[in-house]
């Protein structure tokens, strides 16, 4: 098999590489920065601690910062105050339980985080998802997005001061949630994929409050803009702060909003389509500048776009009432409820799918989505059991906090804030 | 040993049968009524309800509870009817810690160290099931249940629970501390066994 | 180019529509280099290790599942229905590359290591698997030669034992009405 050959730099998907000269990347670890050797002897540095329970961390983050005065020097970013061991907890459970983990990794993207797994289980059970559930999966990731996104903007102004901004965000994010309570029954954390399709049907009147929201939500952005675009500080607190270059973003492996601020126009939903992304219409926004505006300019133009997917959704499942949402493999699926007081083969199918779980076949896969965060990667090892072998998340935050010593260049111990809240890490999902 | 409230000599029948109306005791006193009609009362309870109408939560985000305990700020939930909606963001001006999600062990000292820095009276609400008991997750990181190193005053089921059911654990904490119900830490360290 | 030019290529074999390509430990590293240079995998989306110990021991499911008969204290259902294709070495080690251009193409390098041994970083070809290894040898115990700052990333400083290690038991507590009780 032949591959491409190498294309030069500058070539698509980068569609601006000047930031600034070379690479800004810590050498010789690329996540530490450390105070310049004829600053070290000097000894009016101070060593700040940042964290854990630090109120603009985003979480349990812990930084250690070398100060000059008002400048950061040094930084070295120090994790695992939120460990979880999903990863070996998921070992010991089936696979169908295994399902309600993912959700509590990026517990602000769940919906996204519960997609990876579940998309790749039925990549190595090769079941084939009806497309109402399909359709649903997408609106509902979809407006994951919106909330996800909610979540940075509120969180990320008000660190910079803008207090209002907050309640406005967590204005919209209730009604997405009441949408999510609707359709799961829970706000968060839902658990409404199951391997094969959804766990119940779409509830009667869902569509005409979705519909509401879809039409209300850009009247909503546009409130944030107003309070935002125009608003000296923030401009002030965010332009040119934080510049990551486009290829130091490659180098750092960065996906999401935070490589799209820096000029690469790479979105896997259109790259490589999973669930039916290639039959919507959507844009990718892409920014050049790579700085604290432009990864807010870009999450911002995405809620824009998810509400557009939504919509589209929203037409597509409203011509599907009655159709089937979950596959018709009983080996695999848990039978419908009514069923199980009238069949004999569905109870004992239940109850083998409960007790022992069912077997995956063997292998391993590595399946990839874009979530709120970016490229959320999910490994499954399967050894033929009723439980995973072994499952690894490749988590975007842990991955955006990487560039944390790279972003700084330059930079005021305020700014900091802005810049660790514009990589918009979830501590969960880097822990794990 | 698990100290009960009566030893501690409080009614305790008044919160758990809240409807009950006073005890005999009360009764042949006649405290209420002299409240009431007099307008006075003592100054432990003054103090108490002033404790409680200004009872200041830490800024303590965990895991996905730390995400709807932000919502309980939020304009549809509105903390700040129960005064409560100056989130501290230094231990030292808080009275409350939310313990809101999971906990693992290398977490366990900083916590304990953001607790021992807050001032007395403070409270402890353990938010979430993770908090309460470890939760889902039984394994080598998380710490089953918060109370292992805090002395928990309430805990709050769900994963994650709504902020309507955080705020139900806030006004259960303002309940018992207007009848008397001293703060965990003063009826015992920390959980047993 | 193709995959066999890599420096240290051992074999390719591909399933589920995903592309492993082996790679002899020693050499991970230029084959890394390699694959950014050459073929055009700018991006290491994710490095994994993975602890193939017992990998197999469950055996088949029915009547074959123990050597004198079923064994009535493990239900017949615990085991799988085939026997799993034996690995070579205890870990492995997974590198997920992924190539930016159109369409995107995914490949996984992987290598095979005994307990004790190590494998070259890869920090210089990418920045990114700085985080990566370092997770790698804190939960998998995996030695990464050449890394400027291994030591451990989640758990404490001081803690004993990789946890994602299959001996290494998952912890917690005792639950009734479990298989841990």
């Amino acid at each position: 098999m032949t591959v491409a050959p190498t294309r030069t730099r500058a070539a698509w998907p980068i569609v601006a590489d000047g930031q600034y000269e070379g690479s800004r990347i810590p050498s010789p670890i690329p996540t530490v920065k450390t105070v310049p050797a004829d600053f070290a002897e000097r000894d009016d540095i101070m060593r700040v601690n940042f964290g854990p329970n630090h109120p603009s961390t985003h979480g349990v983050l812990r930084l250690i910062v070398d100060l000059d005065g008002e400048m950061v020097e040094g930084i070295e970013a120090i994790i695992g105050y939120l460990h979880t061991g999903f990863e070996k907890t998921m070992e010991s459970k089936t696979w169908w339980k295994c399902v309600t983990y993912p959700e509590r990794i990026d517990y602000v993207g769940y919906q996204n985080n519960e997609l990876v797994f579940v998309l790749a289980v039925e990549k190595l059970l090769e079941l084939e998802v009806p497309e109402k559930a399909t359709w649903m999966r997408m609106l509902l990731c979809e407006l994951n997005r919106i909330h996800s996104h909610l979540i940075y903007l509120g969180t990320s102004a008000l660190e910079l001061g803008a207090v209002s901004m907050f309640w406005y965000c967590f204005r919209e994010r209730e009604m997405i949630l009441d949408l999510y309570e609707m359709v799961t029954g829970q706000r968060m954390h839902t658990r409404y994929f199951q391997i094969g399709g959804l766990a119940e049907d779409i509830p009667e009147g869902f569509y005409p409050e979705c519909r509401k929201f879809v039409e209300w939500f850009p009247h909503a952005l546009n409130d944030y803009l107003t309070l935002l675009d125009r608003n000296a500080i923030w401009l002030e607190r965010t332009k040119g702060v934080g510049v990551l270059s486009a290829s130091d973003a490659i180098a750092l492996g960065q996906s999401g909003p935070n490589l799209r601020a820096s000029g690469v126009d790479w979105d896997l939903r259109r790259e490589q389509p999973y669930l039916a992304y290639n039959r919507v219409d959507f844009q990718v926004p892409v920014y050049t500048n790579g700085d604290v505006y432009d990864r807010y300019r870009v999450r911002m133009d995405e809620m824009r776009e998810s509400n557009r997917i939504v919509d589209q959704c929203l037409r597509r499942l409203e011509r599907m009432e009655g159709r089937p949402i979950i596959v018709d493999d009983r080996k695999v699926v848990l039978p419908p409820r009514e069923e199980l007081h009238t069949s004999m083969e569905s109870l004992i199918h239940h109850f083998k799918i409960v007790t022992e779980g069912f077997r995956v076949p063997e292998g391993e896969v590595y399946v990839t989505i874009e979530s709120p965060r970016g490229e959320q990667g999910c490994y499954v090892v399967s050894e033929g059991g009723p439980k995973p072998w072994r499952v690894h998340f490749r988590a975007p935050s842990f991955v955006a906090l990487e560039a944390t010593a790279t972003c700084l260049h330059e930079t005021l111990v305020a700014d900091l804030i802005a810049i660790v809240g514009s990589l918009d890490a979830v501590m969960g999902d880097t822990d794990r | 040993m698990v100290k009960r409230l009566r030893d501690e000599g409080l009614s305790s029948e008044r919160l758990l049968w809240p409807t009950k109306g006073p005890s005999r005791f009360e009764e042949e006193l006649g405290v209420e009524e002299i409240e009431r009609a007099l307008g006075i009362t003592t100054l432990e309870k003054a103090v108490r309800w002033a404790q409680t109408k200004s009872m200041w939560p830490d800024t303590f985000g965990l895991a996905c509870c730390a995400i709807e305990m932000m919502a309980i700020v939020s304009s549809r939930y509105d903390i700040a009817r129960f005064g409560m909606e100056a989130f501290r963001s230094s231990p030292r001006q808080a009275d409350l810690l939310i313990v809101s999600g999971r906990v693992a062990h290398k977490m366990a000292a900083p916590i304990r160290q953001i607790y021992d820095q807050m001032l007395e009276p403070k409270w402890v609400i353990a938010m979430g099931a993770c908090a309460s008991s470890g939760g889902m997750f039984n394994n080598y990181t998380i710490l089953q249940g918060v109370d292992r190193i805090l002395p928990v005053d309430i805990y709050v089921p769900f994963c994650p629970p709504r902020p309507e059911a955080l705020m139900e654990g806030i006004l259960r904490l303002h309940e018992a501390h207007n009848a008397g119900v001293p703060p965990a830490y003063e009826r015992r360290t920390v959980a047993t066994s | 180019m193709t995959f066999s030019d890599l420096p240290g290529f051992v074999d390719q074999s591909e399933a589920y529509g995903e592309r492993t390509v082996t790679i002899e430990a020693a050499r991970i590293r230029d084959a890394c280099e390699f694959a950014r240079d050459e073929l055009g995998f700018q991006v290491l989306s994710d490095l994994v290790a993975t602890d193939y110990l017992n990998w197999g021991a469950k055996g088949v499911s029915g009547y074959i599942a123990t050597s004198t008969g079923r064994d009535i204290n493990f239900p017949m259902t615990q085991g799988m229905q085939t026997l799993p294709a034996l690995k070579p070495t205890r870990f492995s080690v997974s590198y997920h590359l992924l190539a930016m251009r159109q369409p995107p193409e995914r490949v996984r390098f992987k290598v095979w290591l005994e307990e004790g041994d190590s494998v070259p970083s890869v920090v210089s070809v990418w920045p990114t698997a700085d985080w990566h290894e370092r997770e790698q040898f804190d939960l998998m115990g995996i030695r990464f030669d050449g890394h400027p700052n291994l030591k451990r990333l989640i758990m404490d400083d001081d803690w004993e034992g990789h946890p994602l290690r299959k001996d290494y038991p998952q912890g917690g507590e005792p639950v009734r009405f479990s298989d841990a009780e």
